[in-house]
């Protein structure tokens, strides 16, 4: 099981998929509530997944991603998407995400999800 | 649903967040274009489409949605700002609050007229781009990798050799985004080889709506074939079946695929390094209001029993127990002094709903007006804050029907064609001061006079002599107006006294100054906190009562010769000073014992009472009357000191200002 960086600028969502991953067997070893301060986290926390959130106020979640990967190539980073941002999620795949959940969040999904990109 | 319940406090405090961010943005917007409001505006109405869906609350999950819509169409330039769309969005806007009330209350969220209204807003965006297609293409066309870079990725791919493998992946049916998941799938394939064809076309994988979910990759890797499936396998991928290949695609293929390759490295990416924040960890959490009214009731029977125990303390004498309990005493000060801080909210909470009413009146009314807040910063007890809300709502309503003129006759007196309105709030020593002040045409206080003599509430000769503010007070009458004609908003006559009323519920006060031709301002004195008061407990006619400490200007004997008799009411001078004497027979009956004179005062009246004892000075937590009870005159509450006698506090505001 990993221990788990989770981007979200909303409390709800992060706390939603807290409890997800938690249920999962993850550690949650930190949250961050902008693009800035997800950097920053992930730095620190060296944790072995981040999920992002794409749209966020100050730096957004691409931006957020191009910059942790700046510091660790590997990063494994998977985007939260909602309808409506496959262009996004591309753009984020193309810059090094490893995968990408769907809100609503599912549960089975999530975990399937972070379980194939962690073993990686 | 069930499961999701426990979130539902979370959601709503969130929502209503980003609620209120939404409407102040539409009101920047108005005044013109700003890409900081659009920007979180689409925001926020994102987050709140995600938490909607996530809790399943399918009608406001549409009305962000269709908000989502129009902003990205607005952030793309394809949509102009127009007055129409403001309107329809402050309706959408509205029902978004009507709908978190309606969750709150353990609703779905939902109400009449939503579909109307995502309709009208469907509307506006007309073509709407297909799914997918509708994301900030500005960012996109910034994020489009330089060509350079494609070429150092194909370089590396190049120094990856060995045996040629072909890999069939078929995803799964349920696949959310099948372009999506294909692109993952090449990607992984390519960090551990390099790939020479795809079929169909890379551009069909990641691109084609139309793609089914089954693709060839043909690859050079030396990673063998176990990790080749590997790679290929992952979330909704049903089946990586990897096959050495023999026959090698020619060069062309590799061409083609080159030209094709317009990825970046992520590797060889070098961003700017951001400066980060380090340690900022997350120091604010959220508490149900509730539970901060039980845990101050609970602070509250603390500070009463705290004082039970003094007195029986006092009764046995024991040295330990005394030190003891001064160290309590602390505690429970201390405890005391924090909650009241934790209860503390800043005054912006109610503030920030007044501009967009400010906008509606002004609309209503066709008058320009410039608002601005200033001091939302302050901070007020929660109880307090409660009370203000409909206060301010008709202050500002006033200024806006009977201050401010209209454009056309502000030009005509030379002002600018828009008014001006400012809510303000400071802290001065002990008291919270907010003021609605206006630029609009004054009070006329002839008016005033006129309508207060038509109504026999002054004589012509006694008006004459008035001072402004004697006047002024004629307009806190209940029922009083100077308006000509009612219209929706003022002028009914209701509305000032009801101001007053609820200011005196919250222990505050009111003035108002106002010069003719250049404007009005209302000052609403408030007490930061209303719980906890120092009081002077007596007995009169033997029965005990608090008096708060603020209200007592001076305490002295009371002797017989100090007492004058003017018409049939006694008087007593103090220094130089005749000032009613009240024995507040009609509450407590008549005392033989009254021994001891109390100067009470409210602003600037002052009134004394006789009273038989004084029995000391305690803080004490003052109790609102129950329902059952009512509203009794004379008493603002009651109070449980040490000894557990429920006694009553008196309401020195109604005493003093009693004839």
């Amino acid at each position: 099981m990993g221990r788990i960086l989770i981007v979200d600028d909303t409390l709800f969502m992060r706390t939603l998929l807290k409890n997800i991953l938690f249920a999962g067997g993850h550690d949650i070893v930190g949250e961050a509530g902008d693009g800035d301060e997800a950097i920053a986290k992930y730095q620190e926390l060296k944790p072995d997944l981040v999920t992002m959130d794409i749209v966020m106020p100050k730096m957004n979640g691409i931006e957020a991603l191009k910059g942790i990967r700046a510091h660790d190539p590997n990063a494994k980073v998977i985007m939260c998407t909602a309808v409506g941002q496959e262009q996004m999620v591309k753009l984020a795949i193309k810059t090094g995400a490893k995968g990408y959940i769907v809100k609503p969040f599912q549960a089975p999904k999530v975990l399937e999800e972070i379980k194939n990109v962690i073993g990686t | 649903m069930s499961d999701l319940d426990t979130y539902r406090a979370l959601y709503v405090a969130e929502s209503r967040e980003n609620h209120e961010t939404i409407v102040k943005n539409f009101l920047i917007l108005e005044r013109g274009l700003d890409k900081a409001a659009i920007d979180e505006i689409f925001r926020s109405a994102h987050s709140l489409k995600g938490m909607s869906a996530s809790m399943g609350f399918s009608m406001m999950e549409r009305v962000c949605h269709a908000m989502e819509d129009v902003f990205q169409q607005i952030r793309n330039g394809t949509l102009k700002i127009t007055q129409a769309l403001v309107d329809h969005l402050l309706v959408a806007s509205d029902d978004i609050e009507q709908m978190l009330d309606d969750i709150e209350g353990g609703g779905e969220g939902t109400i009449e007229g939503v579909i109307e209204h995502v309709a009208t807003l469907k509307g506006h965006v007309g073509g709407t781009p297909p799914d997918g297609l509708n994301e900030p293409r500005a960012e996109v066309t910034l994020s489009t990798p330089p060509r350079e870079e494609s070429t150092s990725n194909l370089a590396l791919a190049g120094e990856m050799s060995g045996p040629v493998y072909t890999v069939k992946v078929r995803l799964s049916a349920a696949c959310d985004n099948k372009n999506i998941r294909g692109m993952i799938v090449l990607q992984n394939i390519e960090e551990i080889g390099r790939i020479i064809r795809v079929i169909p076309s890379r551009e069909t994988v990641e691109d084609d709506n139309g793609f089914e979910g089954t693709f060839e990759v043909t690859l050079a890797s030396d990673a063998g074939e176990e990790a080749i499936s590997g790679a290929a396998s992952g979330t909704d991928v049903e089946e990586a079946a990897v096959s050495s290949c023999t026959v090698y695609p020619g060069a062309p293929s590799v061409q083609a695929e080159a030209a094709h390759e317009g990825r970046a490295a992520p590797d060889t990416r070098k961003e700017r390094t951001e400066k980060t924040e380090k340690g900022r960890e997350v120091k604010n959490i959220r508490v149900d209001i509730t539970r901060l009214d039980q845990m101050m009731n609970l602070i509250e029977d603390l500070v009463i029993n705290r004082g039970r125990i003094t007195q029986i303390a006092k009764k046995y004498q024991i040295k330990e127990l005394d030190e003891t309990l001064s160290m309590v005493g602390r505690s429970v000060s201390d405890l005391q002094n924090l909650m009241m801080n934790i209860r503390m909210i800043p005054l912006s909470v109610i503030f920030n709903r007044f501009p967009r009413t400010v906008r509606d009146i002004a609309l209503r009314e066709g008058k320009e007006v410039e608002f601005n807040i200033v001091g939302g910063d302050t901070e007020l007890d929660r109880s307090v804050m409660d009370g203000l809300n409909d206060p301010l709502l008709h202050l500002i309503r006033n200024a806006i029907d009977h201050g401010i003129e209209r454009a056309d006759d502000r030009e005509r007196a030379g002002k600018p064609r828009c008014g001006n309105l400012c809510l303000s709030a400071r802290r001065d020593r002990d008291n919270v001061i907010i003021e609605i002040a206006d630029d609009g045409g004054g009070i006329r206080a002839d008016r005033v006079i006129a309508k207060a003599i038509e109504r026999g509430l002054v004589t012509p000769e006694a008006a004459a002599s008035m001072e402004k503010e004697a006047v002024y007070d004629f307009l806190f009458q209940a029922g009083f107006s100077t308006a000509d004609t009612i219209t929706d908003l003022s002028g009914r006559g209701v509305g000032l006294d009801v101001v007053r009323t609820a200011l005196q519920s919250l222990k505050g006060t009111i003035h108002v100054e106002s010069t003719l031709g250049e404007g009005t301002r209302f000052e609403l004195i408030l007490p930061p906190t209303m719980a906890i008061v120092d009081v002077m407990m007596v007995r009169i006619n033997s029965r005990r009562c608090a008096i708060p400490v603020a209200n007592i200007v001076e305490v002295a004997s009371l002797s017989d010769d100090r007492i004058h008799s003017v018409g049939s009411r006694e008087t007593i001078l103090m220094r130089d000073e005749v000032l009613l004497l009240d024995r507040l027979e009609d509450m407590f009956g008549s005392s033989v014992l009254s021994e001891i004179l109390v100067v009470l005062q409210h602003q600037e009246r002052k009134r004394s009472i006789a009273v038989d004892v004084i029995e000391g000075q305690q803080e004490v937590v003052i109790k609102p009357l129950g329902q059952i009870v009512g509203i009794c005159r004379g008493i603002s509450g009651v109070t449980i000191p040490g000894d557990g006698e429920v006694v009553p506090v008196l309401d020195v505001k109604s005493i003093v200002r009693e004839n």
